[in-house]
């Protein structure tokens, strides 16, 4: 099976998610070939899934395909020395002279470097490694040596966590998910190139030729699905090429451009092509997007004989050569078929909250996990003892101990140590040291509903701009909730972009129910996902208490009511603070109940004021 | 050395690559700071730059890079001239680039002991690090925004000393470390303390262009550069050449310019209306006015150069009032229409640059 399956790579038009998991499987077959003859060039993958077989089976391939050249694993709490090169301690321990260990990303020199839980790597480390990548140097014990590298980057996050650092996902070629694999389909594997196959195959990739029409349609096609980073039609041409050198060919056919369009673009789009379609308003300084879909009639316009529908694209080769035009539709359907299912949701939203793209939701990401390194903030080591609490800074007992080790070398009267061990005396002795701030994270809860707040829901923006401020000048990180009608939702993901925060809450309409409850229960969510990102989470609260939507999403003032009460009470179990700011027009029994049942510190809102605010804060934290 | 892409292929961005420029003209504007979209070519302007700066005279050995005819060198430099008692043997080297990755360690900005020399010698010696590195020539960051706080601390510092104090592991070391800061970064993920803010003389914003036209050729040089990076820069060569003359050129008229009183009288209206603190803006817009028109090669300092200049300078600099939403452009063309009158005189040679202002609404 393992000529055909190569040559008959996937209709171009298929759609991704519609068509049967065996398609993605397929997919990612082809793009294994692919690796296997540009490693390099194709700058990587994104690959979403779950730690199990299908990934282990496409894993084993990945490392079949590379065969001699590196495949190296990078876990996500690698250290600089070890990613970067440096310091070989053991072995300089050992030798008494210095001692330069290759790093990891050296090592992947010509090959793979696949990160193991790539979403939690830290902006520090995915900083080494992309300004390794972007230069293509990599620093030596004596000067630089040439470090090029693809990176397979395995991402295990859920829906609701942030996911891959943006700035690594925009230099990755090729974003793949195989969440929908199933066990059997990954049984069908396709055979690897051959040594000769692949040495044919990469000379061949040097010959392929792009035309300007080719570049023009992925440029085309990329603008009109959103797409902002001119990393995507660069990377989109290199699939392209690989593609075709795997089908020998030495111009780009239609179902190249379309395969990359499908693996490259559509998973990076942000607006879905529509002809009608308003520009996006940060747009508006340039002509609207490329009407990538004429009406029919336009289409026969056009000198050339009708286009070839996408399903006969397999046997493009032989057709005339189609339009610009036609190649810009083409790609787009291509791309459309395959695109995220949930960008439409992703794109409403974005509507209500006027900002841009589908990033808007991704980029609290960066910041959230620059948060975790921040934890334990570590000090310069300090001369001392180690002992249960302070852990022995290797490095700095070292530097301590080097500079006398020549003189301790000397006989002194005592027992001269070996030559080639380091002599370590008590004095040496350097203790690591940490700074315990862990950055906190305000969760507002906003009660967006027609009950009483609509009036004042200005009003309680007013409040929240406050504490914006003020958290702003603190450093903090914000994330909004908002509560109406028959569900909770998060606004803003925790970000410390106060101008972020400041649209989110200016989009925030008002009206519908109170579902307390529930704002209550995605508060506490929030607040589990705070601290597992390393941040100490407090909640403020903006309602008047008056819950008549339950958990269930029906309406009804008792049930919501006990609901509310409950899921106050599992706040009042976490070791987390809050603060309720009573929107209603004068303090309402309700709300202070459910402040005290929470362990709240109660605020009413006539009261609010900017210093009151602040003393408020400083209790919340301090509590 | 790793090859980079030729500053002069850079399609668009004007504003940026003007930015660049004037601070390449006069270093002592301060730094650059670019903000913008991931992929827009920031860090490819930026690590371009060298292309477009002549080579300095270093003295020989000098682990700072020292100017031989510096009145106060570095200690090096100091001792190695007394021991010798004639002039220092020098060397030609292009202007120091140097990367300060997100996760760079103290060590590794600030410097540390000589670890080899430690262990093989006994010896303790400081091993200059990446601030000792860009001394002279330019330090730049990439995704400044979600650098962490003590590295902040410690550039703010640096930044405004001109000098990296070494106080660690019973080393004592001081050494020059005067260099012009660039960072880039995407503003969505994370704001600037207003410190490191001001430390940067120019700001530009950067977006992807919309113009399908220009998108092509930028895909389609860098395609070209990634398959054969050195027949790429030899091809560009030449551009660069002319790009580096016009620099040296626009440096010579430095400083024969003179700014007129009604200009300044200008620059301080335009400051004090938009509240900016200190007089470090008046003054950089001073230094940026006529950098721009010693680039231009203009005989005089004209107000059409400040009105071009004017909003690189200012932009960052206003008083924050974090929740107003009126951008900070609005409000620098706001008050420039305001003080120098109008939109009326079109600036002399606006061919290559467009109005930044006018095109954000």
């Amino acid at each position: 099976m393992t000529q055909d399956f190569r040559s008959a790579a996937p209709p171009a038009a298929e759609p991704l998610q519609d068509a049967p998991p065996s398609v993605v499987w397929s997919d990612a077959q082809l793009l294994l070939l692919a690796l296997q003859v540009d490693p390099v060039g194709l700058g990587g993958v994104w690959l979403r899934a779950g730690h199990g077989p299908v990934r282990e089976a496409w894993l084993a391939q990945l490392a079949r395909a590379m065969g001699q050249r590196p495949l190296v694993k990078v876990p996500h709490h690698i250290d600089t020395e070890r990613l970067l090169g440096g310091t070989d301690l053991t072995h300089t321990l050992q030798t008494g002279k210095l001692q330069w260990q290759e790093g990891v990303l050296a090592q992947a020199h010509g090959g793979i470097a696949t990160l193991a839980m790539a979403e939690r790597l830290s902006p520090a480390t995915v900083a080494q490694m992309l300004y390794t990548l972007d230069r293509g140097r990599i620093r030596q014990h004596h000067g630089e040596a040439d470090c090029r590298f693809g990176i397979v980057a395995l991402d295990e996050s859920g829906e609701d966590e942030p996911g891959l650092a943006p700035a690594l996902a925009d230099r990755l070629g090729v974003w793949l998910s195989l969440d929908t694999v199933s066990r059997c389909d990954s049984l069908n594997t396709l055979e690897l190139l051959s040594a000769d196959e692949l040495a044919r195959t990469q000379s061949e990739l040097h010959k392929v030729q792009a035309q300007d029409q080719d570049v023009g349609a992925l440029c085309q096609a990329a603008l009109a699905l959103g797409i902002d980073s001119l990393r995507a039609p660069l990377l989109a041409l290199q699939v392209a090429r690989v593609h075709a050198a795997l089908h020998q060919r030495h111009t780009l056919a239609q179902e190249d451009l379309a395969l990359a369009a499908r693996w490259v673009l559509a998973p990076r789009a942000t607006v879905v092509p529509q002809p009608v379609q308003e520009p996006p308003p940060e747009e508006s300084d340039s002509q609207p997007p490329p009407p990538e879909a004429p009406p029919p009639d336009q289409a026969q316009d056009n000198e050339s004989p009708a286009p070839p529908p996408p399903e006969e694209q397999g046997a493009s080769e032989q057709a005339e050569m189609p339009t610009d035009q036609e190649l810009v539709e083409m790609l787009l359907a291509a791309a459309a078929a395959a695109l995220p299912p949930h960008l439409l949701d992703r794109l409403l939203l974005q509507r209500q909250s006027p900002q841009k793209g589908v990033r808007a939701a991704h980029s609290g990401s960066s910041g959230q996990a620059q948060k975790h390194t921040m934890r334990g903030r570590p000090l310069s080591p300090r001369a001392g003892k180690p002992h249960a609490g302070a852990r022995l800074h290797l490095l700095a007992t070292l530097r301590a101990a080097a500079p006398k080790q020549t003189l301790r070398r000397k006989p002194q009267g005592m027992q001269t140590p070996a030559r080639n061990r380091i002599s370590l005396w008590p004095e040496d002795f350097h203790i690591q040291r940490f700074e315990q701030r862990s950055p906190s994270c305000l969760i507002f809860a906003i009660d967006a509903s027609g009950s009483a707040a609509l009036e004042r829901l200005a009003e309680a923006k007013g409040a929240v701009e406050i504490l914006l401020q003020q958290s702003y000048a603190r450093r903090d990180s914000v994330c909004v909730l908002a509560f109406r009608g028959a569900k909770a939702e998060v606004l803003l993901p925790p970000t410390r972009s106060l101008v972020r925060a400041k649209r989110a809450l200016a989009g925030l309409p008002g009206g519908g129910g109170t579902p307390l409850a529930m704002a209550l229960q995605l508060g506490l969510e929030q607040a589990m996902q705070v601290q597992r990102a390393g941040m100490t989470p407090s909640l403020v609260v903006l309602s008047d208490g008056r819950a008549n939507i339950d958990l269930a999403g029906m309406g009804g003032r008792a049930q919501a009511g006990a609901d509310a009460l409950a899921l106050a009470q599992r706040w009042a179990l976490s070791p987390w603070a809050a603060l309720w700011i009573d929107t209603a027009p004068k303090p309402e029994p309700l709300a202070q109940a459910l402040a005290r049942s929470m362990g709240a510190h109660y605020l009413p809102m006539p009261h609010v004021q900017a210093q009151r605010m602040a003393a408020a804060m400083q209790t919340l934290r301090g509590a | 050395m790793a090859l980079t892409f030729p500053f002069a292929a850079i399609v668009g961005q004007e504003e940026m690559t003007l930015a660049i420029q004037v601070v390449a003209v006069d270093p002592s504007i301060g730094g650059v700071l670019v903000l913008g979209d991931r992929g827009t070519g920031k860090s490819t302007a930026v690590r371009a730059l060298a292309d477009l700066l002549p080579p300095i005279q270093v003295v020989q050995g000098c682990p700072y890079g020292c100017d031989p005819a510096a009145k106060n060198p570095c200690a090096h430099c100091q001792a190695a001239r007394a021991a010798s008692g004639k002039k220092l043997p020098t060397l030609e080297r292009p202007v120091p680039v140097v990367d300060l990755p997100l996760g760079a360690t103290e060590d590794r900005v600030v410097g540390a002991l000589d670890l080899e020399k430690a262990l093989t010698q006994g010896v303790k010696e400081f091993a200059p690090g990446l601030l000792a590195q860009a001394n002279r020539g330019f330090l730049y960051i990439d995704e400044v925004n979600l650098l962490e706080d003590h590295l902040v601390d410690l550039l703010i510092d640096v930044a405004a000393s001109g000098e990296n104090l070494v106080e660690r592991e019973g080393l004592s070391v001081r050494h020059p470390a005067r260099f012009v800061l660039v960072g880039s970064g995407n503003p969505e993920e994370g704001e600037l303390r207003p410190q490191l803010l001001d430390r940067f003389g120019l700001s530009v914003e950067v977006r992807t262009p919309q113009d399908l036209a220009l998108r092509v050729q930028v895909i389609k040089r860098r395609d070209a550069f990634e398959r054969d990076p050195a027949g790429f820069r030899a091809e560009w060569e030449a551009a660069n050449q002319k790009l580096r003359k016009n620099i040296l050129k626009a440096r010579s008229a430095l400083e024969r310019l003179e700014v007129g009183d009604d200009l300044l009288h200008l620059c301080a209206a335009l400051c004090q209306k938009l509240g900016t603190d200190g007089l470090r803006a008046e003054l950089t817009l001073l230094r940026t006015t006529r950098a721009m028109a010693a680039l231009r090669g203009a005989k005089k300092v004209t107000l059409a150069h400040l009105r071009e200049i004017a909003p690189m300078v200012l932009r960052h600099r206003l008083r924050r009032n974090p929740l107003d939403d009126t951008g900070s452009s609005v409000r620098v063309q706001r008050a420039m229409d305001e003080v120098l009158g109008g939109d009326g005189s079109k600036p002399a040679h606006a061919v290559a640059a467009p109005q930044p202002g006018a095109a954000r609404g």
